[in-house]
């Protein structure tokens, strides 16, 4: 057991001196995930600005502007007249609000007031969205106004002081800020965390099938190295040569699917503490069965090109049948034959934890043949490394 | 007589239709150095190759050290080490890491494999290089760290198939030294070259083989005796009249 472990380490070694393979095997995950962030990941947000000539400068056009700016997503630009001017003329910008002077005066006063869009040709979809929130605030704006205005007309002559109508109907608004009496709930169906959901099982599986072409050249790789003989010769047996190479390409295959799984629960918040690690145990378990099918062709191969060739037609097999990034209907022929491949159980596993919310509990069937999997591709691996020319 | 270390019958090994090796016979006393000389295509690697457990005789026996090889392959596998005649080196690595990595193949634990790696790194003058990648090595330098590695875990018995082809005459004599060295420490080794002086130097018998036969077995003295006098013959003209002067590409 301890020769196999130097056999697994030293090909980990290895794999960590080569800069080629190390960056494109921890690198390729990486864009991976950056391309299925790019593609599903993140949230549609709002970004704009509204460029603001205020003429008032007074009390409320201040306050007007505050709330305006603490809008999310939108920033507020002061301009000046001429400023404003210029950049319409040039369709730098096509919509400006102005405030006019006088319009916190008339608001003390309690006169009506009034704000003035200014914009060139057609605004923007954008322009429009900014026109529809300096709306909103205006209108926030207009209610206090009513609510006042109401509040103190109801009070007069009861003896309440102007500033404690003020001061208690501002408390009134905020309280109704906070808790207001129609809520809007927001549902997501479908979006982004469903594409996730639905492709990373394929990509996660795919990054796993690699190890059949990585493990599949392990032997003949060494063969080419001279160093396959050299091993023979020692007290290296061909049974710890290859749980070695079996070791390393296990750790190689998952390494890769970590990144994947990693950045997904960093990013996409797919998964509980728990069902994490239950993906992980699917994730060795699978690279276990994955790496013993390459062996089988690592001891079948003469040389690398074969070994790859062989490798990608078998990966390549692998991901059409089994049901890697389209669902297989039951009952048909193709489902049939995804039945053939290891994929098909490690989607279905990895599925059932990812987007379903299962356990292991639930995935008992589909480990238990990739397991399975394992067993058999070393012992066949094994078997047929001895009886082929050059073994042992 | 000396103890017989290694004893092979009557070997027989076909490629196909090719008979590589045709029923080779011979023995190696323990301390001996034991060369195995030929043109190309004679059969000598494959004979190293079925003594050293890779291949499987068609027919025969061998026994080394009193473990005959059908039966105690592994048992076998702990007295021997092995030089091959191609580099069989991970260039990846440093020669410390190779010759670490292959001593515990051969069944030493981390601190002798170092210790051992260290010693036969200084003996092949590789010592301030031992951390150097392989990759980076000169020819004669790699060529010398072949040879360390199959002196890794201490066997009994090395195989040395072409040792110095191909290299420069200061890694050639260093190497060259190093084996005498290790017949003076007693080693029993089988060795081949296509270099005759060396043979004549090193060995105490030589089999010459030729299509797959041993066609003389003999001491470099008594083989040269043969064609005249001991003192003026070399070997290559007792190479060369027993094996003709065609080319064997």
């Amino acid at each position: 057991m301890k020769r196999a472990l130097y056999i697994a380490l030293n090909e980990v070694r290895l794999y960590l001196r080569d800069k080629g393979d190390l960056a494109f095997s921890l690198l390729l995950p990486i864009i991976t995930f950056a391309l299925l962030y790019g593609a599903f990941g993140g949230q549609m947000t709002f970004e704009g600005t509204a460029y603001v000539v205020d003429e008032d400068k007074g009390y409320y056009a201040s306050v007007f502007l505050e709330k305006l700016d603490g809008i999310d997503g939108l920033d507020v630009e002061l301009l000046t007249p001429a400023e404003a001017d210029t950049k319409l003329d040039r369709s730098d910008i096509q919509l400006v609000l102005y405030i006019p002077g006088g319009f916190s005066e008339a608001l003390a006063l309690g006169d009506r007031a009034q704000l003035n869009f200014r914009q060139r040709g057609n605004t923007s979809q954008w322009d429009q969205v900014v026109a529809s929130m300096v709306r909103g605030v205006a209108e926030d704006i207009n209610q206090e106004f009513q609510v006042r205005g109401q509040v103190s007309v109801s009070l007069q002559g009861q003896g309440v002081s102007q500033e404690r109508i003020e001061v208690t109907v501002q408390k009134f608004l905020e309280q109704e800020r906070e808790d207001p009496v129609v809520r809007v709930r927001e549902e997501t169906l479908g979006g982004s965390p469903d594409f996730v959901n639905q492709y990373l099982p394929g990509i996660v599986t795919m990054y796993v099938v690699f190890a059949i072409t990585l493990s599949a050249r392990v032997i003949v790789e060494e063969r080419r190295k001279g160093t396959l003989e050299r091993l023979l010769t020692t007290r290296l047996s061909g049974g710890q040569l290859f749980l070695g190479k079996f070791f390393a390409s296990i750790s190689r295959g998952f390494v890769q699917t970590f990144i994947l799984l990693a950045l997904s629960y960093m990013v996409f918040q797919l998964f509980t503490p728990l069902s994490f690690i239950e993906c992980l145990v699917i994730a060795i378990i699978f690279a276990a069965a994955a790496g013993a099918l390459g062996l089988i062709i690592a001891s079948i191969a003469r040389s690398e090109e074969g070994a790859s060739w062989i490798a990608v037609v078998f990966s390549v097999l692998t991901f059409m049948f089994g049901g890697t990034f389209f669902e297989i209907a039951e009952g048909t022929t193709l489902y049939t034959i995804s039945r053939l491949s290891i994929n098909s159980y490690a989607n279905k596993a990895f599925d059932t934890i990812i987007a379903q919310g299962g356990s292991l509990a639930d995935v008992g069937t589909e480990l238990g043949i990739l397991a399975g999997v394992m067993v058999v591709g070393l012992l066949v691996s094994r078997l047929i490394f001895r009886v082929m020319p050059g073994g042992k | 007589m000396a103890e017989a270390f290694l004893v092979a019958e009557d070997l027989y090994k076909s490629f196909n239709e090719f008979k590589a090796v045709n029923g080779v016979s011979f023995t190696i006393s323990k301390g001996e150095i034991f060369g195995l000389l030929g043109p190309n295509g004679a059969g000598k690697t494959t004979t190293i190759r079925m003594l050293s457990t890779v291949l499987e005789p068609d027919s025969g026996q061998i026994t080394i050290g009193g473990y005959t090889i059908r039966q105690n392959a592994e048992a076998i596998r702990g007295l021997i080490g092995v030089c091959p005649q191609d580099l069989a080196l991970y260039e990846e690595l440093s020669a410390l890491e190779n010759m670490v990595f292959f001593g515990r193949m051969a069944g030493l634990n981390g601190r002798d494999a170092h210790a051992q790696a260290m010693a036969h790194l200084k003996l092949m003058g590789l010592e301030d290089r031992a951390r150097g990648k392989v990759a980076k090595y000169s020819g004669g330098m790699k060529r010398r760290i072949n040879l360390a590695i199959a002196l890794m875990g201490s066997p009994q018995l090395v195989f040395l198939d072409e040792p110095t082809v191909g290299i420069d005459p200061q890694s050639r004599n260093n190497i060259f030294e190093t084996i005498s060295g290790l017949r003076d420490d007693g080693m029993t080794i089988l060795y081949t070259t296509h270099y005759m002086e060396e043979a004549d130097r090193l060995c105490d018998r030589i089999a010459i083989m030729d299509g797959g036969q041993i066609i003389r077995m003999d001491t470099p003295y008594q083989l040269k005796g043969e064609i005249g006098s001991p003192e003026q013959v070399t070997l290559e003209d007792v190479f060369l009249k027993l094996t003709g002067r065609s080319l064997r590409d």
